[in-house]
């Protein structure tokens, strides 16, 4: 037995030492290094990405896609792991439009991670992984594409290379417009393969809401067409079209000359991209002059048929000479606004007073921002009667000592299509999710009444004989009343701080058809060489502009309702 | 008895293993579908874009008049109907069946 037993403790201690160490290394990778281990563990198992949610679309009225997001490849080295950076740079060349050498440059940097190309065209990406080579590889991300090319690009605006909303809409509406962010931690097995994780149907981040607008893809095009053909051939600097439904403020269409595409603004300026609609003023001019009637007309300080005197071309006012365009004697009120007798107006904003005359040009808009859903709105210059000189009644009075945005002055003209009624001017229509529910609509906002659906109508009716009888009658569109006012203003020269004698403004703004408006429109020639008169560059633009619209949209002319009247 | 419980324990511990088995090899599938759902919805949306581009009313402006020879209808070309709606085509009487039945081109609809 002694022996044996002898044996038997020896087992035992043998056994019992073997469990002792198996348990001491149980308390240290258990206990004491736990943590540490438990980190390693994760590193190697999970995987945490950053998610992102597509960014919303931006559509048209009848849904036309503007601007929408896709994924696309975005190549990247790991110069630790290359064997020959100068192989890889050469293969990459061709493939991604770099040079050589550039390449070369920043695969042989001491880093882990470089990017060689961002956001490129997938078929670079298919080529490349054929291609194959160690060390090089490609994510994707999601880069905007605004399919139409420079259609609606100032509206539009453009996002940054992160994606992030940079001008127009696109800036705007930067929070609803990005999808979700989220940071998500996926497993993977002992190959690095993704296995699908718990939960994952919560994880997925939301895609940013999508951008119905008011904007009629048509319509923008013939607006962009028509105003690059009269730049071009006015070989004017620049130019804008705004058309608008008076009715609510809805904003048809907004084009800004010269376009740009906004798929590579990288080599541009802001000078290129600004929506002149709302962040240049100008001084209007001649189309100032029905904002002065509609307050004369509404203040009863005139009627159509009130006699005013001409001057016969020439009147002093505060010591300096206010000229007309041509030598008129006695003319009536209406006759006033249709030849647009710059002393004609001069007299009745005189009879309105400075406080008359600045409210009805403030009730009008002028001099504060009209609120659009748009970036970079200025207010404009409009000052306070205190700040008046002797001459500012009657220059305010034909257009001169004010500046105003296209867009406030062709919802000045919508107020008197709209009888009287000023909407607030808008782009964006409704805002939906990522699944095409709508999560809000934007209404017509009614801003304020300005002038009696009275005044409004007496003045559409001398509107429409400044085309039939005035200095429009280029803006006539054949079997439409057309209602409407030019506008030539001289621009300060910023040399001499004087009126120049060769830069002006061209513009018309008006509404057809004048009886049951579909269409207030704006257009705006800025720097036209050679005539710069605004019935000369800008009126053509308004007819044939609004010819094509109104056949578009299936507005029958006078001549066909006649004819469906008498048929019945 | 004894037999039988080991036999059920067996059972439950090849039930547990192939289940996790399952559920391993049901993620990957998973995740094999969600990469091919992401390529495919990868390619709807690029062809979405080039839909859009192809349907640009200046390409299609540049397409009718360059390619086509279309021109913009002149005035007095173009007359606006609002056409009233067409009376809807179920026969309701056996006579009326045989009216749209004559009106039929031979072998098809006549709308």
């Amino acid at each position: 037995m002694g022996p044996s037993r002898g044996r038997r403790y020896f087992l035992l201690l043998v056994l019992l030492a073997g469990f002792g160490v198996i348990l001491f290394r149980l308390v240290t990778l258990q206990v004491l290094q736990a943590a540490e281990l438990t980190a390693r563990a994760d590193r190697q198992h999970q995987k945490t990405v950053t998610l992102e949610g597509a960014r919303g679309a931006v559509t048209d009225r009848h849904g036309k896609v503007l601007a929408m997001n896709v994924e696309v490849p975005s190549i990247f080295g790991v110069p630790t792991s290359l064997d020959s950076p100068a192989n890889a740079a050469r293969s990459l060349s061709p493939l991604l439009h770099i040079r050589r050498e550039e390449i070369e440059k920043k695969l042989r940097q001491d880093k882990h991670f470089v990017w060689l190309a961002r956001k490129v065209e997938p078929e670079q990406g298919h080529r490349l992984e054929q291609l194959a080579i160690d060390g090089i590889g490609m994510v994707m991300e999601g880069r905007r594409f605004y399919p139409k090319g420079p259609l609606l690009s100032h509206v539009l605006g453009f996002v940054g290379m992160d994606g992030v909303g940079l001008e127009g809409l696109e800036r705007r509406y930067e929070t609803q417009l990005h999808g979700e962010k989220r940071l998500t931690i996926l497993q993977r097995d002992a190959l690095g393969r993704t296995v699908f994780p718990k939960g994952l149907r919560e994880q997925v981040p939301a895609a940013g809401q999508a951008l119905v607008l008011t904007i009629d893809e048509v319509i923008q095009y013939i607006a962009e067409k028509e105003l690059e053909e009269a730049v071009d051939h006015a070989h004017a600097k620049s130019g804008t079209i705004i058309v608008m439904e008076p009715q609510t403020g809805a904003i048809l269409a907004m084009a800004v000359s010269p376009r740009f595409d906004p798929n590579a603004v990288a080599s541009l300026t802001a000078d290129r991209w600004r929506n002149r609609a709302l962040t240049d003023t100008y001084e209007p001019g001649s189309t100032m002059k029905v904002v002065v009637a509609a307050a004369a007309l509404e203040e009863k300080v005139m009627m159509p048929g009130s006699m005013l005197f001409g001057e016969n071309g020439r009147m002093i006012v505060a010591n300096t000479t206010i000229h007309d365009h041509e030598k008129l004697g006695w003319m009536t009120f209406a006759q006033m606004i249709q030849k647009s007798s710059n002393i004609g107006a001069a007299k009745t904003g005189i009879l309105l007073g400075e406080q008359r005359l600045y409210r009805y040009l403030q009730a009008f808009g002028f001099g504060q921002r009209t609120d659009v859903d748009l970036p970079g709105e200025v207010v404009g210059l409009l000052k306070a009667p205190r700040e008046w000189g002797r001459r500012s009644l009657a220059s305010i009075s034909m257009g001169q000592e004010v500046g105003v945005t296209p867009l406030q002055m062709v919802s000045a003209v919508s107020a008197i299509a709209n009888d009287g009624v000023l909407m607030k001017p808008y782009v964006v229509s409704e805002v939906r999710d990522h699944k095409g529910q709508s999560l809000k609509d934007i209404l017509p906002h009614v801003k304020r009444r300005v002038i009696s659906p009275g005044t409004a109508r007496t003045l559409t009716t001398i509107m429409e004989g400044v085309v039939t009888n005035g200095t429009g009658l280029k803006a006539a569109i054949p079997g439409f009343r057309v209602a409407g006012k030019t506008g030539t203003a001289q621009k300060v020269d910023p040399r001499t701080g004087t009126y120049s004698s060769a830069m002006s403004i061209g513009s018309f703004a008006g509404f057809v058809p004048a009886d049951a408006p579909r269409l207030a429109m704006i257009i705006v020639i800025d720097e036209p060489l050679g005539e710069a008169w605004g019935g000369v560059v800008a009126a053509p633009v308004f007819r044939r502009v609004g010819e094509q619209v109104l056949t578009y949209l299936g507005v029958p002319r006078d001549d066909q309702v006649k004819i469906a009247m008498v048929s019945k | 008895m004894k037999a039988v419980a080991v036999i059920a324990a067996l059972c439950l511990v090849f039930v547990f293993v192939w289940e996790r088995v399952d559920v391993v090899r049901l993620g990957y599938s998973i995740e094999r579908l969600k990469t091919q759902k992401t390529l495919l919805e990868r390619e709807r949306d690029q062809l979405q874009v080039k839909v859009s581009a192809l349907t640009a009313p200046e390409r299609i402006a540049k397409v009718a008049t360059d390619k086509l020879g279309l021109l913009p209808p002149q005035q007095g070309q173009l007359f606006i109907v609002h056409p009233q709606p067409d009376p809807p085509l179920v026969a309701t009487t056996p006579a009326e069946q045989l009216r749209i039945a004559r009106s039929m081109p031979i072998g098809g609809a006549s709308k």
